[in-house]
């Protein structure tokens, strides 16, 4: 019994990480409209931001967010101007493509300048475990958990509160309306791009610490935040965080339960995903 | 304050739907714009607000050419446009909806937006809190209107207000447009539903084809054989 709770807490911890990167990556879909494959790169670019600082200056990863949420805006904000803004009209396929295209291309640029090492953060209190009775809860997993949920929330209160929060929602309803009420989409596109990338920014500085910073540390959160989204439902916010829970928690429980788990966990999202698709598809039947 | 088009041409692709309009809106005035279906009456209106560009001709406001200027932008100068099929943010609320029309006003405007807007549609008030998606048709096209006017249009371009509309409905929204140009608003109205048009309408325009092909204050309109005809079933 103590194993379950001390497994299902563990999946809780790891749950907030994960609404975070999806998100973002639901945010460029539901907003934007495109189909964002190199989500999981700024997310990256996050990570390693946090490690060069930690590395070179000493920095603690906790004054990196700040840093990263604006690196990752700004390159999120410039793969807009640049190359989504241009492929807005392009059938999808192109749009995917393009994307994809971008994401193997920043992770060999990540290959050649660091190489393929995985690189930790590792503050002082990396390792520190606080016990809560018979349970054991890491520090870092337990920060970064209180820090997602705090911005998820300063993320809903903006959405619900601030003019731009709300033309972001409206451009996701309407498109033709915002114009007509003197709303730039376009400005207002390229903002939620730069959010969307910031909030893997910052996501990816919690996983230098508690995973770590590698090329391709991206690209698995791409594709576990597309399970999440597929499960919430495309273009449902709301349904991100107990979607990402979801994940999280089987994760959690096939590493713990399943024999070799360790190994079978990063298949898990693929089952998530199989999943949502097949339950939705005999809904609509 | 005048709105202008001077032989505007515009359409879609290689289809043209609008060959050489002239026409003019003044503020205060409320100004009927006729036709069947299909004639380019709301072809016309996307013109006018930037949704598409034109072919030839002008669209003129204060007398300065807007052809380089958004929609958006358009919307900031005090154009204001009711589209067709209402356009609202169905997931939000009334009141969300109202504040967008407002989203490039100073946070007082808006107040003053809300109050106008309620005192003209008292029922979006009473269902401020409630989802767009939600409302009964007709309280929708309140709604899309009440957006439109949080913004302070000088001149308004309302598309098909009573389309789907039951009869009381209908008229309860014209007079309520009526109301609007009496605080002030120019606004261009297109209908289908002539009769009711011409009873609130200072003046009008009917188009058929693409061309407006008669034009005059609604009373000369009234008494016109062609119109009694063709629009009225007389």
């Amino acid at each position: 019994m103590e194993l379950l709770l001390q497994t299902i807490l563990n999946g809780l911890l790891m749950s907030g990480v994960y609404a975070l990167v999806a998100t973002g990556l639901a945010l460029s879909l539901g907003v934007v409209g495109i189909v964002n494959f190199a989500h999981g790169e700024f997310l990256m670019v996050g990570a390693f931001l946090s490690y060069l600082l930690f590395a070179f200056r000493g920095t603690d990863p906790l004054l990196s967010l700040g840093l990263a949420f604006l690196a990752a805006f700004g390159v999120g904000a410039l793969t807009y101007q640049g190359l989504i803004r241009p492929a807005l009209k392009a059938p999808e396929l192109n749009q995917m493509l393009l994307t994809f295209g971008l994401s193997i291309l920043l992770q060999n640029l990540a290959l050649l300048l660091f190489g393929a090492d995985t690189r930790v953060v590792a503050p002082p209190y990396q390792a520190t475990t606080l016990s809560l009775g018979p349970f054991f809860l890491g520090a870092v997993p337990l920060g970064a958990f209180l820090l997602s949920l705090a911005i998820l929330l300063g993320l809903q209160v903006f959405l619900t509160r601030s003019r731009l929060g709300l033309a972001m929602r409206a451009v996701s309803q309407n498109r033709l309306a915002p114009g007509l009420l003197g709303i730039e989409a376009e400005r207002v596109y390229l903002l939620a791009f730069g959010l969307a990338a910031a909030l893997a920014g910052v996501a990816g500085v919690m996983l230098s610490v508690m995973l770590y910073a590698s090329p391709t540390v991206g690209f698995i959160f791409t594709l576990k935040s597309f399970a999440i989204v597929a499960l919430a439902g495309l273009g449902n916010l709301k349904g991100v965080v107990p979607a990402a829970f979801v994940l999280a928690l089987a994760e959690a429980l096939v590493s713990t339960y399943l024999p070799g788990g360790g190994g079978l966990v990063e298949a898990v999202f693929f089952l998530v995903l199989f999943l949502a698709l097949v339950v939705r598809a005999w809904r609509l039947a | 304050m005048r709105l202008e088009v001077k032989g505007l041409e515009a359409g879609y692709g290689k289809a043209q739907v609008l060959f050489g309009l002239d026409l003019e809106v003044k503020e205060g005035e409320l100004v009927a714009l006729l036709g069947a279906n299909g004639a380019g009456k709301t072809t016309l209106l996307r013109a006018i607000s930037g949704l598409i560009p034109p072919w030839r001709g002008k669209v003129l406001w204060k007398g300065e050419d807007l052809r380089r200027f958004s929609p958006a932008r358009r919307a900031r100068l005090g154009l204001g446009h009711v589209p067709e099929g209402r356009q609202l943010f169905p997931l939000m609320t009334v009141e969300e909806n109202l504040r967008l029309g407002a989203a490039f006003l100073a946070p007082e405007r808006e107040r003053e937006g809300f109050e106008r807007v309620y005192t003209l549609f008292p029922r979006l008030a009473e269902r401020r809190r409630q989802l767009a998606g939600t409302l009964s048709g007709g309280e929708q096209q309140m709604l899309a209107i009440g957006r439109a006017l949080m913004g302070f249009p000088r001149i308004l371009l309302v598309d098909e207000p009573s389309l789907g509309l039951a009869p009381r409905l209908a008229e309860e929204v014209l007079a309520s447009i009526k109301q609007v140009t009496e605080e002030g608003v120019g606004v261009l109205l297109v209908e289908q539903n002539v009769a009711l048009s011409l009873e609130v309408a200072a003046r009008a325009y009917v188009m058929e084809h693409g061309r407006i092909v008669l034009q005059g204050p609604s009373s000369t309109l009234l008494e016109d054989s062609r119109i009694r005809e063709a629009y009225l079933s007389l």
